[in-house]
């Protein structure tokens, strides 16, 4: 663990390395506080929208759940469904680190990073998605163990914690080293976080199959109790988390000059377009098997796909999804995909829609309805939780986009000091 | 990007000598004052978001905030909090209440059983549970749900709790639904904390003060028999019942879990549950099912008795039997 | 004349839709009374060898109150075992009388017993419907299957009732009249699972209450009334009242 340039570091490397950390930190924040005048823009109405996100939860804690239009009969929504798909955000990440570690892409191997920074955000996105829908979040200290009383190995949402803190620290140990170390100017130890990397493979595996697992355990829930909700979900995430990361190159591309070679996007387009082929053959196969054996066990689908009993309020959502899912797909397989385009950007934002939707209101919400009691209640959610959501979504975007702002200026930096270290660690 | 004043390691190392603090070293650009006044801003704006959140300390005491899960306190403690929460009914409700907590009775494991040919969906039971429970008043909530099925078809999708007719209907039955205190709960193994679980004697019980309102158990009853408290509930003082225990009728807080406890207040006492005294047809029945002599025992050796989706394996200690 | 009322402790009000309470409400005082006596009661009861206070004669068995379903002692676990409380049936006090319209010095209406006119009469075994009775009994709904009116009241003294066998039962015995022609409802209700009940399903530590079958069924027309729902979920987004599909 050698020091290569002529900063002023000596033998005490350690040492020297604690005592740097606040002032990493320190120039952290000044940096993620530069910038021009669309920066500052794009932060404040981030931070606006935040506020008024924060403004609306706390009136929900101070009110009750009641200003929500989640009732007994479905108990879970907008946030729950957000929740889900950032999970699977967070798990499209690991679609970078496997070519870049497991395959030694070395053009991958230089912006995996961007993929990390991502999968930290979603995660935070999608803790604060469950922490806003706790009826009590003022004890929240009753899920952290030994001081309060974690019903784990029993309960799935136990496993839910416990992967998505894991997967958050990973994470966040990840990116902090590898910045931290460009910020010394060192070159980063291998030994500090290539396993960490190997260990976030399998995690990410895991954070989406937990996740799915939270909801095909309950055998009181048909429309959720298959053994297919896993894969669907990880195939859904391998679509979703890689199509995001295309669109944040893009805009690191437009706002900060910082530009990828094209091999890593193209790596994932091919990702996208066997993961997307494989969710709607799942989906299908889904659809068939609810719908031609019918019965109560497809009462759910046949709501959310033609209505039911005179209710017909997600058919217009899942109708639309599928259409995104399917045209996006589509343009993923046309030729021009694999090229920078519009029509890779258009087939990520149609993909990322459809899935947003198919895996949010249109597999949360039908899974309450109808009731256990087969009544149907509808569910579409109210002003505070759109509020609350589109906060959370800022919050993220602004996570997003400090870390972003770090990474390009490490890598900017190196670029123009000429700095010829070799890998990004 | 352009690096800003306090941005490039190099910089920094040649302006410090050791360690001290960065921000004694910040010069005093326009961009810096601006990045203060700004923060300043933020963190005021941050305060006036939040600021319903400064009306909990009124409503959730440090007691309250700090109190361990039910199984870990001592009788010392538990007393505190019953006087605790004595008061604080006093002051929220303006209500005289006793809190008790009996234990369930050694050897006895409960068991209820409707009778379908005798139930005519009048649903007193539903007025009673409201009136026994402290239930919030605006919505008449109940932890029984009773629906009109059609004669010759168990499936519920052709079942309706809204009818609003004389009742019974010729080609009607009628089927209360409630918390069926499974053997094997879907609920208890969902709850991330243990804040609900199963006592010895079969009730499935609550610590409202333990729980974080993550309705993760209500996705997972397969019988509707979770209530949620959306607000804080709202009843006239002259209206509560003041026989109140602590894992059964107390007036819960916003934001937690409630369910069916088969009236423990009442029936770890011996008594009867307020469902069963106020059902005007006699259509249910009640007891120890580990009781050769009991009623529920009867029922269950007589009749052709079944439970509801059996298929889940929840092995509900529910039952439902008609007369012949 | 006055209406004749066979049930003086029912009330008037016989529409087919009135709210059914559980118990008539002066059955709070009578279950709080023979709470307090339950205790002395025990020992009472202990003369009256036959016909007890707080037990129901079945043809072919004798049940007495501590042989009740429920509080049989040998299966208690709690080790106070004999010293069970009572199952309380509600009774009629008795036959029922006529109102005459006519008051007494004090204010009470006269009444008369039933026999005051029938043992002026002779009994016409060929009525069977309420359209061969004349003067009283008027305006009195009958569906009870096609059972006489002498099947259950007794010719030979109409302030009694009678079994199959010609055998007397006094109106507070009117159970036994009923469980002879229903048995399975009469063993379900020895079971608790007829009829409900008030009070304790644990017997070593208090009392139940249990209703007369004449409490729910008219003895003429006995199918137990019609009701109107009061108390329906108001749930936020739960369409009311839900239309036929």
């Amino acid at each position: 663990m050698s020091s290569i340039t002529a900063q002023n570091h000596t033998s005490t490397d350690s040492a020297d390395s604690v005592r740097s950390y606040p002032r990493f930190l320190w120039w952290g924040l000044g940096e993620a506080t530069n910038g021009g005048l669309r920066f500052y823009v794009w932060m404040f109405v981030l931070t606006a929208i935040s506020l008024v996100g924060a403004n609306a939860w706390a009136n929900q804690v101070a009110e009750g759940m009641i200003i929500t239009n989640m009732t007994d009969h479905v108990s879970w929504g907008l946030y729950i469904a957000n929740f889900t798909f950032c999970v699977g955000l967070a798990a499209g990440g690991v679609m970078m680190v496997i070519p870049a570690y497991l395959y030694d892409d070395e053009e991958m191997h230089r912006i995996v990073i961007v993929g990390e920074a991502v999968a930290v955000a979603a995660i935070v996105m999608s803790t604060l998605s469950v922490v806003v829908d706790l009826g009590r979040p003022d004890r929240f200290w009753h899920l952290i163990p030994v001081i309060g009383r974690l019903n784990w190995p029993v309960s799935m949402l136990t496993w839910d914690v416990i992967v998505l803190n894991g997967y958050l620290l990973i994470n966040l140990h990840i990116v902090g080293y590898l910045l931290y170390m460009r910020y010394l100017g060192r070159k980063p130890n291998p030994k500090w976080y290539v396993p960490f990397v190997f260990l976030s493979i399998i995690w990410a595996i895991s954070i989406h199959t937990v996740t799915a697992f939270l909801y095909c355990g309950l055998g009181g829930r048909p429309f959720w109790n298959t053994a297919l909700l896993a894969p669907r979900f990880l195939a859904s995430a391998f679509v979703s988390g890689p199509a995001f990361i295309i669109l944040v190159m893009r805009i690191l591309r437009i706002t900060a000059g910082y530009s990828a070679p094209p091999g890593p996007a193209r790596t994932l387009i091919q990702i996208i377009r066997v993961a997307m082929t494989i969710n709607l053959v799942m989906l299908a196969s889904e659809i068939f098997t609810l719908f031609y054996t019918g019965g109560s066990h497809g009462a759910s689908a046949r709501y959310l796909f033609f209505g039911s009993h005179g209710h017909y309020g997600l058919v217009p959502w899942i109708w639309t999804a599928i259409v995104f899912n399917l045209v996006g797909t589509i343009l993923f397989f046309m030729p021009a995909a694999l090229d920078r385009s519009t029509v890779r950007i258009a087939a990520c934002v149609l993909c990322i829609v459809g899935i947003w939707i198919e895996k949010g209101m249109g597999l949360i919400v039908p899974g309450f309805i109808p009731s256990t009691l087969h009544e149907i209640v509808e569910y579409t959610p109210s002003l505070v939780e759109w509020k609350v959501t589109a906060g959370i979504w800022a919050f993220g975007f602004l996570l997003l986009t400090v870390l972003l702002k770090l990474i390009a200026t490490v890598f900017s930096g190196e670029q123009n000091a000429g700095k010829a270290i070799a890998s990004s660690g | 990007m352009i690096a800003d004043d306090n941005s490039s390691p190099e910089r920094q190392a040649e302006t410090n000598e050791g360690w001290h603090l960065p921000v004694v070293d910040q010069p005093s650009t326009r961009r810096t004052a601006m990045k203060t006044a700004g923060a300043a801003l933020g963190l005021a704006a941050f305060g006036k978001a939040i600021s319903p959140l400064w009306s909990i300390p009124e409503n959730v005491s440090v007691d309250e905030f700090l109190q361990q899960h039910y199984k870990e306190l001592s009788d010392k403690d538990k007393q505190k909090v019953f006087q605790r929460l004595e008061a604080e009914s006093r002051e929220t409700y303006g209500a005289e209440v006793t809190i008790s907590d009996p234990k369930p009775v050694p050897g006895v494991r409960f068991g209820y059983a409707i009778n379908l040919s005798k139930c005519n969906g009048n649903g007193a039971c539903m007025e009673a549970c409201n009136k026994e429970n402290n239930h919030h008043r605006g919505i008449d909530q109940s932890y029984i749900r009773v629906l009109e099925m059609s004669k010759g078809s168990m499936d519920m999708e052709h079942g309706t709790t809204t009818y609003d007719h004389t009742v019974p209907q010729d080609d009607k039955f009628y089927m209360p639904v409630q918390c069926q205190q499974c053997e094997n709960p879907p609920c208890v193994s969902a709850c991330p904390i243990e804040a609900t679980w199963q006592e010895d004697d079969g009730i499935v019980v609550v610590d409202y003060n333990w729980c974080i309102g993550c309705r993760y158990c209500e996705a997972a009853c397969p019988y509707h028999a979770r209530r949620f408290n959306w607000e804080q509930p709202e009843i006239p003082a002259g209206e509560i019942n003041p026989d109140q225990g602590y894992l059964s009728n107390r007036i819960r807080p916003q934001g937690v879990m409630e369910k069916c406890h088969f009236c423990l207040h009442r029936t770890r006492e011996g008594r009867a549950p307020a469902c069963l005294e106020a059902c005007s047809t006699g259509a249910r029945v009640f007891g120890d099912l580990n009781d050769p002599d009991s009623d529920i025992n009867w029922v269950l050796k007589n009749k052709r008795v079944f439970v509801l989706k059996e298929e889940l394996g929840t092995q509900p200690n529910f039952f439902y039997f008609f007369d012949s | 004349m006055a209406n004749v009322r066979f049930f003086r402790h029912q009330p008037d009000d016989t529409s087919a839709e009135r709210q059914k309470s559980a118990l008539p409400r002066w059955s709070l005082g009578a279950a709080l009374c023979s709470l307090a006596i339950a205790g002395v009661g025990a020992a009472m009861t202990a003369e009256y060898s036959d016909d007890n206070e707080s037990g129901i004669d079945v043809p072919g068995k004798s049940v007495q109150a501590d042989s009740q379903p429920g509080s049989d002692d040998s299966g208690s676990d709690t080790g106070t075992s004999t010293s069970n409380f009572a199952i309380e049936i509600r009774k009629p006090p008795g036959p029922p009388r006529v109102g005459t319209g006519l008051k007494n010095v004090d204010g009470t209406e006269v009444t008369v017993a039933c026999s005051t006119c029938h043992t002026t009469r002779v009994p016409n075994h060929h009525n069977k419907t309420v359209k061969e009775l004349d003067e009283f009994h008027g305006g009195m709904a009958f569906s009870h299957g096609t059972v006489s009116c002498l099947s259950c009241h007794n010719e030979r003294d109409y302030d009694t009732l009678r079994l199959a066998d010609g055998s007397r039962v006094e109106f507070p015995d009117v159970m036994k009249l009923c469980a002879q022609c229903h048995g399975p409802q009469m063993k379900a209700y020895e079971h608790g699972a007829h009829g409900g009940m008030n009070g304790y399903w644990d017997l070593t530590r208090g009392p139940q209450t249990k209703n007369n079958c004449i409490d729910c069924h008219d003895p003429h027309a006995p199918q137990f009334p019609k009701m109107r729902p009061t108390f329906k979920p108001k749930d936020r987004f739960l369409e009311q009242p839900r239309t036929r599909h």
